[in-house]
């Protein structure tokens, strides 16, 4: 199912798929990130490498301008894996669904499935699994 | 085998702030005072996905580049990190699987209550 602009992320269905986007992640993009997190290790700069966790933030980023959040949605679980690493520069393209979907007691629990795949390549260089807690469900 | 030395550090609403704009999240559970004020927390608290990049930064400088290329983490945030909280990452080797060195990382805070727990790999050599 194509994803309509701006969703309610409660709204949406286990299976539904995200329309694909592409993004840069950009030398200033992991210099703020490391910055917020005050990470001062070289070893991105020497191997030009993201730290997998701001290609994920991005990623989540970029999901979030597709979504309406309510606000005090809580993020209960992350899981990522890299294949290879995500450059500093390169061009991604995210997929993303819904992998998972219930709900309780007003409370609506959902996993997001995601990856980035650089431009040119048809091999994912990161994936994640990103689940979160909205209030707001059906009672 | 490398060791993986834990990082400790305190989390100021200055430092959420940079996040929400570094990274576009600006939920106001993390940067409306006054929002947070009215919620169970009774105050700001941090992203998790600041929380959990003292793990990510355990893990690189424990692992270096392995961990950029081939890392792979498994959490669960537990409880927030409120703003002013001083957080400590930490790992324990568990177990070589399939060339992987797999540990149970967490982060607590400064009350030793768990925020995040769960497992970090890297590749062993």
């Amino acid at each position: 199912m194509p994803a309509s602009a701006r969703a309610l992320l409660s709204d949406l269905p286990k299976g539904h798929e995200f329309s694909s986007t592409t993004f840069t992640l950009t030398n200033d993009d992991v210099a703020r990130y490391l910055d917020a997190v005050e990470d001062s290790n070289a070893v991105y700069a020497e191997s030009g490498l993201a730290p997998p966790l701001c290609a994920a933030a991005r990623a989540l980023g970029a999901l979030l301008e597709l979504l309406e959040l309510p606000a005090g949605t809580l993020h209960t679980g992350q899981d990522l894996d890299v294949r290879g690493g995500v450059a500093i520069g390169a061009t991604l393209t995210l997929s993303g669904r819904v992998a998972q979907r219930s709900e309780r007691a007003g409370v609506v629990i959902i996993s997001l499935d995601f990856e980035l795949t650089p431009a040119g390549s048809s091999d994912a260089v990161l994936s994640g699994r990103t689940t979160v807690v909205v209030a707001g469900g059906t009672p | 085998m490398s060791s993986v030395a834990s990082i400790t550090k305190q989390l100021s609403q200055e430092q959420v702030q940079r996040y929400a704009d570094a990274t576009g999240d600006h939920n106001p559970i993390h940067v409306d005072e006054d929002f947070a004020r009215a919620t169970p927390f009774g105050g700001t608290i941090a992203h998790g996905m600041l929380t959990l990049a003292s793990v990510s930064e355990m893990m690189a400088a424990a692992f270096g580049e392995a961990w950029l290329t081939r890392g792979r983490l498994r959490v669960r945030f537990r409880a927030p990190a409120r703003t002013n909280d001083t957080i400590t990452a930490s790992a324990q080797e568990q177990a070589q699987r399939d060339g992987m060195r797999v540990l149970a990382v967490e982060v607590r805070n400064q009350a030793d209550e768990v925020l995040i727990s769960g497992t970090a790999e890297a590749p062993a050599a």
